[in-house]
């Protein structure tokens, strides 16, 4: 029709030609099949291992991190069992130290609030804190309580648990009277136990059964893919730490009126080393470092295999060394984070503003170098 | 020049088939239908329109609000009911008014949602009103004991055309840029995430694949619209429009709207195949003309030809407009939604909003998750006029929580085709204040 018909004639044949070199090798794009694990055992020249990367993740860390978790919790069932038989001093401060254990070990299976950890509400059902102290008053007075209602989500957990052993305001030895005078205590005790045993035994069978084999195979970047379940985790995770942790109490979202009784495990005053450990497994899920200590395939060989710049370095050294400048000003304070807070507010601030620098690099740098994609919305790539 | 002219409309006022409109229709309404089942069904009338407690409304649209959730969903109905009107030829010109009032209503309730397909479908469901696409095999032809119509001028399928030539070329033009064509980017970061796919993963890694992919896309765009037209050509072009689109639908996650061009694009095949489509469904349907007399539309008006001129003086120069701002377009992004710029950029950013009492000087950090769906948190973090709208909002959130006369601020993180996080705006500005005006700088961005 138009005069650029003869135009197109002439260089169609070119054109046409590069279109069609270009396109087989689009076509050859759709044919989507996974490869086995064992194409590129940690070769630099091949491509990057994704999967190597979640074997990592499932086997060395992830379920270590149950496991170790289950057996603490089962000790401090065990604790709370023979102390409840001897009524002793000794027996009691077992308890609670074994309630620190397992408190400190929950915090390593925190960040995995996805597939079955996510069905099981792990997170709403083990430490919403700050806890409601009159309801579980209440509940215990009472003694007739459904802990699997929304009303119930502070009543139980480690925060209850928290509060029924460290919170009470009495000396040791009084405390430790009240579980053995009061029946409906300890049976509160023991039902917050339960369910919490109850929870953690779905999740541990659910990825031992089924879902190790689902999350190692899905290897796209996508929404829903392992390694998107990942990286959103780490961020929410790192999130919460910086806020719920630090960043409530510490009055900055509440127009600088500080709130140290919003602490995480303020009545046992452990709040400090939960922090530590918090970053320390999100550290640990980004260098793909075991339960054990060795350094696997993790994020950080992924960004390294890829050469992502960052500035005038890597992304690689530069997400490292925010790692360290956030540790190295949390480990300047001490227990409890809620006296830090009323009398050392700078330093906890100086830590905050740490936590944000190293959230910008996780939650925008990281994804965005790896190409993945966080929401289920269509996008059109802008 | 004067020549040309009046060549091209002499070429518009020939007369031809109906048939390619009758399919197209057919095509659209199909489609429509079917995108807004599955936009239902995935529960995006939730989350994008009930879920949020404040929407981020287009300048000049700020009183286009979202309805109750019966009202929504009464919207999207209608949208199906419409739908299914264009399809079958029901009803057609109020079908096809309701169908783009509604649907462009939905759209323009929060920019988050925007996307170049959503726009395309609009605009080509604004065409169809003008378009007798209903008068030859259609439910009104029955219901209304029309004759049927077989001719109709070039015009109504030429505009039609047109409209997804300029969509192809402004989507090949936007690639002309550094990053695209020197950089590989962002496919340099998005190719490497397909890396665990059998036999091409391998490549997925390599730089040539990337530049492979860059410069065939951007050639594609270019050229694909003119071999579209050329009737000798077309059949060949479509095969690269099929290629082309299932690739990106299999690559990235763009919804409909790979499907939405291979669908549209077979306006442009001879009119030939589009007789055959119709003469078959219409055997099949057992559809007989009633009258037995058929009829010629033998022009189109002179309105029209105004209706149409303009509209296409205004979609040939809106995608130009960000000359009109400072700084780079992907950064600031003034200028960059209606002008057809896909996968062009990788952009994520990280934004904490500080409201300040301007009377007790109390500094509050916003928790976004607050008031912002987890899209609108992602979209407002690297969209200045964005920022400017959460502010407000802030500001009246917290006026209404007793703060007196409160000051917005935001820092903000941004990184752009691998650029690596960076500052993205001042600060020290309070954005409740800054407007959103086109033809106002955004000075408080920083310079990329």
């Amino acid at each position: 029709m138009f005069k650029l018909n003869q135009i197109i004639r002439k260089s169609t044949a070119i054109k046409l030609g590069m279109l069609l070199v270009a396109s087989t090798v689009l076509l050859g794009a759709s044919c989507k099949k996974t490869k086995t694990p064992d194409d590129t055992p940690g070769d630099p020249s091949k491509v990057f291992d994704k999967q190597g990367l979640l074997v990592n993740m499932a086997d060395n860390i992830i379920i270590p991190s149950y496991a170790d978790f289950k057996t603490a919790l089962e000790n401090l069932k065990l604790s709370f069992t023979n102390f409840k038989t001897s009524g002793s001093l000794t027996d009691f401060q077992t308890v609670k130290e074994k309630l620190h254990l397992a408190y400190l070990s929950y915090q390593r299976v925190s960040l995995f609030g996805f597939g079955p950890g996510e069905d099981a509400s792990v997170r709403f059902n083990f430490n919403v804190f700050p806890a409601n102290v009159t309801l579980i008053n209440s509940n215990i007075s009472s003694g007739s309580y459904d802990l699997k209602t929304i009303s119930n989500i502070a009543t139980k957990g480690f925060p209850a648990l928290d509060y029924l052993f460290y919170g009470l305001n009495q000396a040791e030895a009084d405390q430790m009277q009240l579980f053995l005078t009061d029946a409906k205590r300890s049976k509160y005790v023991n039902d917050l136990l339960n369910e919490m045993t109850t929870i953690l035994n779905s999740v541990i069978d659910t990825w031992n059964s089924t879902y190790r084999s689902t999350f190692i195979n899905s290897l796209g970047t996508d929404v829903g893919s392992s390694i998107g379940f990942l990286i959103n985790q780490i961020n929410y995770e790192l999130d919460y730490l910086k806020n719920a942790k630090i960043g409530i109490p510490l009055g900055l979202k509440s127009g600088g009126k500080i709130l140290p009784e919003n602490c995480e495990a303020y009545y046992s005053g452990q709040s400090l080393t939960y922090a530590i450990e918090t970053l320390g497994i999100i550290e640990n899920m980004y260098l793909g470092k075991s339960y054990s200590g060795t350094n696997g395939k993790g994020f950080d060989d992924y960004l390294d295999h890829l050469g992502i710049q960052y500035t005038d370095g890597t992304l690689y050294n530069a997400i490292k060394n925010q790692f360290m400048s956030a540790q190295a000003k949390l480990s300047v304070l001490a227990n409890p984070l809620s006296y830090q807070i009323e009398t050392n507010s700078q330093a906890v601030t100086t830590a905050y503003q740490e936590l944000i620098k190293l959230l910008v690099l996780l939650k925008t740098d990281l994804p965005s170098s790896l190409g993945v994609v966080i929401t289920y919305q269509d996008g059109d790539g802008d | 020049m004067g020549m040309a002219i009046k060549n091209l409309f002499k070429y518009l006022n020939t007369n031809c088939s109906i048939a390619t409109l009758v399919v197209f229709r057919i095509a659209f309404g199909a489609l429509m239908f079917f995108s807004t089942c599955r936009f239902i069904l995935k529960g995006w009338v939730h989350s994008m329109y009930i879920l949020p407690k404040m929407h981020f409304p287009y300048y000049g649209f700020e009183w286009v609000k979202a309805l109750p959730p019966t009202g929504m969903y009464i919207v999207f109905s209608l949208l199906l009911i419409s739908s299914l009107g264009i399809l079958f030829g029901a009803f057609y010109r109020i079908s096809s008014i309701l169908f783009f009032l509604l649907f462009t209503y939905v759209e323009l309730i929060d920019k988050t949602n925007y996307l170049n397909h959503y726009y395309f479908v609009s605009l080509v469901s604004f065409m169809l009103i003008f378009i007798p696409a209903a008068k030859s095999f259609s439910l009104d032809n029955k219901i209304f004991k029309r004759s049927e119509t077989i001719e109709i001028p070039k015009f109504y399928i030429f505009i039609l055309q047109f409209q997804l030539f300029l969509v192809y070329f402004f989507a090949g033009i936007a690639k002309i840029n550094y990053d695209w064509l020197m950089e590989a980017q962002p496919l340099k970061i998005w190719l490497p995430a397909f890396s665990h796919y059998a036999v091409i993963g391998d490549f997925m890694e390599k730089e040539w694949v990337a530049y492979l992919f860059c410069w065939f896309g951007c050639s594609y765009d270019l050229v694909i619209g003119f071999l579209l037209f050329n009737k000798r050509t077309v059949n060949i072009a479509y095969v690269f429009v099929l290629v082309f689109h299932l690739a990106t639908a299999l690559f990235f996650n763009i919804g409909m709207f790979p499907y939405v061009m291979i669908t549209i694009t077979i306006i442009f095949f001879k009119e030939d195949l589009h007789l055959k489509i119709v003469n078959y469904l219409k055997k099949l349907f057992v559809y007989k003309v009633v009258s037995g007399s058929t009829f010629t539309i033998n022009q189109f008006s002179k309105g029209l030809t105004i209706v149409f001129s303009l509209y296409f003086i205004i979609q040939i120069t809106l995608p130009f407009r960000y000359l009109l701002y400072n700084g780079k377009l992907f950064w600031t992004e003034q200028g960059y939604r209606f002008s057809w710029r896909v996968m062009l950029v990788e952009k994520a950013g990280t934004a904490f909003f500080y409201v300040e009492d301007k009377e007790t000087k109390q500094i509050t950090e916003v928790d976004n998750k607050e008031y912002l769906t987890y899209m609108q948190e992602k979209m407002m973090a690297t969209q200045p006029d964005m920022m400017v709208d959460y502010a407000k909002f802030l500001k009246q959130e917290f006026i209404e929580k007793g703060y007196s006369d409160p000051s917005i601020r935001a820092q903000s993180f941004v990184t752009l085709n691998g650029s690596g996080s960076q500052e993205f705006i001042d600060p020290t500005v309070d954005l409740s204040a800054e407007s959103n005006c086109f033809l106002k700088n955004k000075e408080w961005v920083r310079s990329y």
